[in-house]
């Protein structure tokens, strides 16, 4: 049915027209959602799919979620075939039929075009969402444990099935989910965001196909494709060719506590194409931070998006281009009954390890790595009126330094564009004290361009007692620096910060928080990029100035020196104190233990 | 003879525009003067006095500006410093750490406005409910004191955590600073934005102390010349929320006038739009860098609750926020494209066309200016198609070259694409069109309104231009082009009420809200709004106040606002359940039983003082008729056609069809074949525009 190239106007009128689709119907789940993490976090992305299910538009959405929409649908059309009529709508979740992780609910619902029906005896081209729903049931508030061992703890598994048919509701489905979720409305509410957002995205094909007519509107998606394949194939082929393998730790899973994970990631780059191999990476572990395969293809296509010297739309074409290769069995792609509810975690840990391996391919347009992605922080409980509260928090912070400029100081992490939430809410809404949330000195690795600082935030707890959880990391493998920079700061979680009483605790943890007690926690620092005995002098007292280094971080790290206690640069003694440190090699201060996984 | 007269000030250009009690009009476009805008202003209002004679006395001076916005993005605002709760001073460096662009490892945050070392922190610490954790420790505030006096900033903005329940540790602060350093600037968030959420406050005040000296001596400059000139009318100003304020308030709260400009055109639109019954109207602005579109529904403008200064124009979809300065105060709502006349034409390297959001500027200029430009842009595509006159825009200041604009367009456009010169500017003149059109959707589509049902009012330079085209595509029928659509902004002025409008934190849940309880909230917002209209000088009769609560199901993570309807707190009260449940379900699409808790979470007021007299003229005189003459214009499907350029006169009293062109001084409107146009008895030129087929 492919018909000739259509004329550039045209095509570039539909790509418009079809992108602008997918942002309408993220726009509808954005308005109508009931939920803080669609709102707050964007957890959610939206789609048009032709009739095969390959990605034609993207709305604007989570990086996280690049390959997953064809993943999942790929899946149910294998499974229904040609057992799709108007009207029907497909919902699942199960990740290991094409999903992510539970909470994330995929609705799907096809367009059948008359004209084209007959022929093709099948839908023309699918409107799809994914939200991230609040629960899903399972052992914990949230359906976010890390410390479960098999999918079967982790709340309601829904294979590819139909939410309607032929019109109509599927009334017994809809009563299990009501039932099986800890906020029934919550979750009601944000799936009908999420048939809103389909029903717009139908009305819109419905419009294209009646300005274009059914055979030239195929013929557009395929150009549209298409046009995204040529753009990748174009930026591809500017780069240099090599292969680079780069090996990142994460410190442990929580079940086999202190026990390191291997991620390997290989990238080969040969004319207009790209593999992502990550061959090498360990197997699937206990703990729940298992990847599907769909999210570590999020994971590559983002670092790699990143390198390209162009931003093109999301959709098939750039997966032409950009191959990912995970092995079943492994954290990478891992098989049923992994639990895998916290994969987050691993997803933010495969994108800093593709970036490793672009650096050594690419140095000038690769960042060094930055936080690790977020701490997830839960406490819950009953307040002093025995009222239950449930407060869930994502911290993020800090990029790494790049090869102009420094990394940012209180950023989100670049695989996820979350928001942070308000002090004043938390205290609001919860028995909770925040005493701080400030960035620390010294904490971004030292580089010709300074790595972000790492933030804390730090609670008191006001209610009589709750269970507190934190999913942390990057406590014993710390955040890489490139081109000669230094690593960022460990994260760490203290309780009792600054008394007698003070104790540093694991990176994951599940305890008791009693009434009174103080609970720390503080970000990675980012590593550095460059020689930081190169950094600009004037950009190392403008960081003392800021008091975002201190005076001996000036002296140790960066071989700076100021006259007296002014923020006068004592060039002499500068200059001295950098030629000292510069024969002395590459290690003038714990900072700079070189980074286990760095490939020369 | 009493004249009211609006100045819009802009980059390039202060248009002024005057209108007599007699209902002549009168106008002037003077160069500005970035060095001292009151220069420019001065210059414009002699002329305009001059030509209105001897017995002219102004009674009214409105007038909108791009100080605020332009000091903000030219980083030249006030050195500030910050004094906030201690744990708390990078809350205003760290965000909310959203970013507005993915996959760009070199994008980079604003600048905080205030630098971390002059971020200071006292001790103290209030809960949520206003009750006091931590009294404030005064050694810490002259600590504090101390290091502004050594780094001589000139303004403070102080906002410490919870002060919007409790404002007392921020007055102490407040007037320590006020005791030691008399002549410094002070803003305190209580008083600006009285409201939860410390990140929004925090920026907005900070963005306010920034402004507030050079605000004030702007203003003080302008009025010095002012009273030079003999002028004793009031000075007011455009605020971002469509409302004017005065000077002096303008001068505290500097923070509410930085959209000014953009806002005035969209309240001339609403008040036309409301003289003419329109029950919803999108406006489209279009000038040489961007286009702007906002919506009015039953004569008002809408509003959004924040905006970002210096956030660059909109991706297509207003989804993804932080490339700017946050500002919590409310402003019309407007979508915002980088699309203009300057914007540049080009393939990318799949072979697509591409429209902006790179613009020439005033500076190389499109390719037909000949000041050196060589990319085509949207005005050399306009004007190879005959759309504009080659002797000139601006009454023929600029003359233009077209051999230069169509050998451009042919090598860098119609050659790769395999097109004609003509159907490569036209595809790219649609292609600017359907970004356009997303801004315009992106407005519509986030009130779940259908835009067919919408008319248009299309102004700015370039908006009378690509209004029909825009329809046609959109399914809009009904086209509304202003008199002196390139000046709409400042006769948008013209048609303004003053407003304040203040908000505040209120949490109670609906049902367990008492009449009494109600009553003292709405009094004392009341009160407040009544007192600022007196001050302004309002009769109580001319004073008319509007509040809403904001509300939301229990466990819901967003809030809508209901207004309320007239009556006692009982009265209110009663109604106000229903109120909410038909609001959700307007807003959603679906309402939860009455048995579900409700929660109020704020209190709005929107105080207006109103004028006695009516301030929309009966009609605008279409001006003079200029002789009729011809051009060729090439149109999809009829290809070269020789087609009348006449004047808004000529169209009086009668429906002309496509293809024509109506050329004034200040825009030109093209009316595509297909489409019909007339006057209507106001003066604005309406077109009929058929769907697309």
């Amino acid at each position: 049915m492919q018909s000739a190239r259509p004329d550039p106007i045209t095509a570039e009128l539909f790509r418009n027209a079809i992108v602008a689709l997918a942002d309408e119907m993220a726009l509808t789940i954005y308005r109508t959602a009931y939920s803080g993490v669609l709102k707050n976090i964007m957890d959610f992305s939206t789609a048009i799919c032709d009739g095969q299910g390959r990605l034609v538009a993207q709305g604007l959405s989570l990086p996280g979620h690049l390959a997953s929409i064809p993943s999942a649908l790929r899946a149910c059309i294998a499974l229904f075939g040609d057992d799709i009529a108007p009207g029907d709508i497909l919902i699942m979740n199960d990740p290991y039929s094409g999903g992510m992780h539970l909470p994330d609910i995929f609705i799907f619902r096809p367009f059948l075009h008359p004209a084209v029906e007959g022929e093709t005896s099948g839908p023309m081209a699918w409107a799809a969402t994914v939200c991230h729903h609040t629960d899903v049931g399972g052992r914990v508030p949230g359906s976010n444990a890390s410390d479960s061992t098999e999918i079967f703890a982790e709340g309601l598994c829904i294979p590819p099935l139909k939410l309607f048919a032929a019109g109509q509701p599927n009334t017994t489905l809809l009563r299990m989910i009501e039932r099986n979720v800890r906020l029934p409305k919550r979750v009601m509410g944000d799936l009908r965001a999420q048939l809103a957002a389909c029903e717009i995205g139908i009305r819109g094909m419905a419009d294209l196909v009646a300005r274009h007519g059914p055979e030239a509107t195929l013929a557009l998606m395929g150009e549209t494709m298409d046009h995204s394949e040529r753009l990748v194939r174009h930026c591809l082929a500017e780069l240099p060719d090599g292969e680079a393998m780069f090996t990142d730790w994460i410190d442990d899973d929580q079940i086999d506590a202190g026990k390191p994970i291997k991620l390997v990631c290989t990238v080969r780059k040969h004319g207009e194409k790209m593999v992502f191999d990550w061959t090498g990476s360990s197997p699937q572990v206990k703990g729940a931070i298992n990847n599907t395969w769909s999210y570590t293809a999020g994971a590559s296509y983002c670092a790699a998006k990143c390198v390209l010297s162009i931003n093109m739309a999301n959709n098939d074409g750039v997966f032409r281009a950009i191959e990912v290769i995970a092995p079943p069995g492994t954290i990478m792609n891992a098989l049923s009954p992994a639990a895998c509810a916290a994969r987050g975690l691993t997803g933010f840990r495969a994108a800093d390890c593709a970036f490793g391996a672009l650096a050594a391919l690419y140095p000038d347009r690769v960042f060094a790595a930055s936080d690790g992605g977020n701490t997830g922080v839960t406490i819950g409980g009953t307040d002093t009126s025995r009222r239950p509260f449930i407060y869930v928090d994502f911290l993020s912070g800090a990029w790494g330094g790049r090869p102009t400029s420094d990394g940012l100081d209180g950023n989100t992490n670049m695989f996820a564009n979350m928001a942070s939430f308000s002090i004043e809410a938390i205290e609001t809404d919860n028995p909770l004290e925040v005493l701080d949330y400030e960035m620390l000195p010294d904490t971004g690795g030292p580089g010709k361009y300074r790595g972000g600082l790492s933030l804390r935030r730090t609670w008191r707890m006001l209610a009589d007692e709750g269970i507190l959880q934190v999913r942390a990391d990057r406590a014993t493998h710390r955040p890489y620096g490139l081109q000669g920079g230094g690593p960022g700061s460990p994260s760490r979680n203290v309780m009792n910060p600054g008394t007698p009483e003070q104790v540093v605790l694991s990176a994951k943890l599940t305890m008791t928080l009693r009434q009174g007690q103080v609970f720390r926690h503080e970000l990675p620092g980012a590593g550095g990029w460059g020689d930081p005995l190169t950094r600009d002098a004037q950009a190392v007292a403008a960081d003392l100035k800021a008091e975002k280094i201190t005076r001996a971080a000036a002296a140790l790290d960066y071989g700076v020196m100021f006259v007296g206690d002014t923020l006068l640069i004592d060039e002499a003694a500068t200059r001295a104190l950098r030629t000292r440190i510069a024969a002395r090699g590459p290690a003038p201060s714990p900072a700079w233990q070189p980074f286990p996984g760095l490939v020369a | 003879m009493n004249l009211r007269i609006g100045i819009d000030i802009g980059g390039t250009f202060t248009d002024l525009i005057a209108i007599g009690a007699d209902g002549s009009v009168r106008t002037c476009k003077t160069a500005s003067t970035p060095a001292d805008y009151s220069a420019g202003i001065s210059v414009g209002l002699q002329a305009l006095l001059r030509a209105a004679g001897p017995d002219a006395v102004v009674t009214d001076l409105l007038h909108a500006t791009t100080i605020g916005s332009n000091t903000i993005l030219e980083g030249k605002g006030a050195p500030t410093a910050l004094i906030t709760t201690r744990g708390f001073r990078d809350v205003l460096e760290i965000r909310d750490l959203r970013m507005p662009r993915l996959y760009d490892i070199n994008w980079t945050k604003p600048v905080p406005l205030v630098p971390r070392e002059l971020r200071l922190e006292v001790d103290e610490k209030l809960r949520p409910d206003g009750s006091v954790r931590l009294p404030l420790d005064p050694v810490t505030v002259a600590a504090a004191i101390k290091t502004i006096r050594e780094a001589g900033v000139q303004s403070v903005a102080i906002c410490l955590l919870h002060s919007y329940a409790n404002p007392a540790h921020e007055n102490v602060v407040a007037s320590a600073v006020r005791a030691m350093l008399p002549d410094i600037s002070i803003s305190v968030s209580h008083a600006i934005l009285p409201e939860a959420g410390e990140y929004p406050r925090t920026s907005t005040t900070v963005i306010n102390a920034t402004l507030q000296p050079v605000v004030r001596a702007y203003l003080q400059s302008l009025q010095t010349r002012l009273n030079a000139m003999g002028i004793v009318a009031p000075l007011r100003l455009m605020q971002s929320n469509g409302g004017l304020a005065s000077a002096r308030a303008a001068a505290d709260t500097p923070a509410r006038i930085v959209e000014s400009g953009p806002a005035a055109g969209v309240v001339g639109a609403a008040a036309l739009a409301a003289r003419l019954g329109e029950a919803r109207v999108v406006t489209f602005d279009m000038g040489g860098t961007t286009a702007k579109a906002g919506l009015i529904e039953a004569g008002q403008v809408t509003r959004a609750a924040a905006q970002e200064i210096g956030a660059g124009v909109m991706a297509g979809a207003r989804l993804l926020v932080g490339g700017g300065y946050l500002l919590k105060l409310p402003a019309i709502d407007l979508a915002e494209v980088g699309a203009g006349g300057g914007s540049l034409c080009r393939l990318d390297a799949g072979g697509a066309p591409k429209v902006g959001p790179l613009s020439a500027g005033a500076l190389p200029g499109p390719v037909c200016y000949g000041r050196g430009g060589t990319i085509p842009t949207i005005t050399d595509c306009n004007l190879v198609l005959g759309y504009l006159d080659p002797a000139g825009l601006a009454g023929g200041t600029i003359r233009l070259d077209t051999s230069a604009a169509r050998v451009a367009i042919a090598r860098q456009l119609a050659e790769p694409m395999g097109l004609s010169v003509e159907q490569a500017a036209l595809g790219m003149l649609r292609v600017a069109a359907a970004t356009m059109m997303r801004a315009i959707r992106a407005v519509s589509v986030e009130r779940g309104l259908d835009v067919r049902a919408c008319a248009m009012m299309a102004f700015g330079g370039n908006g009378p231009l690509f209004a029909a085209s825009i329809a046609r595509e959109l399914g809009i029928s009904r086209i509304i082009v202003p008199p002196m659509p390139g000046l709409f902004s400042a006769f948008g002025l013209l048609l303004a009420e003053t407003e304040h409008h203040l908000s505040r934190t209120w949490r109670k849940r609906l049902d367990q809200l008492t009449p009494e309880v109600l009553q003292d909230a709405l009094d004392e917002i009341l009160i407040d709004g009544d007192r600022r209209l007196a001050q302004d000088g309002f009769e109580p009769e001319l004073r008319q106040a509007g509040v809403s609560v904001m509300a939301r199901y229990i466990g819901q993570s967003s809030e809508i606002p209901v207004a309320l309807a007239p009556g006692t707190a009982e009265e209110i009260l009663a109604g106000l359940s229903e109120a909410f449940g038909a609001e959700h379900n307007r807003v959603y699409g679906f309402r939860a039983p009455a048995t579900e808790p409700v929660e109020l979470t704020g209190l709005t007021l929107l105080a207006r003082g109103t004028s006695a007299v009516p301030r929309l003229p009966e009609r605008i005189p279409p001006g003079a008729a200029h002789p009729l003459f011809h051009r060729n214009a090439w149109f999809e499907g009829s290809g070269w056609v020789e087609t009348s350029v006449i004047g808004r006169a000529a169209l009086v009293g009668r429906t002309v069809p496509g293809p024509i062109i109506v050329q004034e001084y200040d825009a030109t409107c093209l009316v595509p074949p297909g489409a019909t146009a007339t006057v209507d008895p106001f003066g604005n030129i309406c077109l009929a525009v058929p769907a697309a087929g």
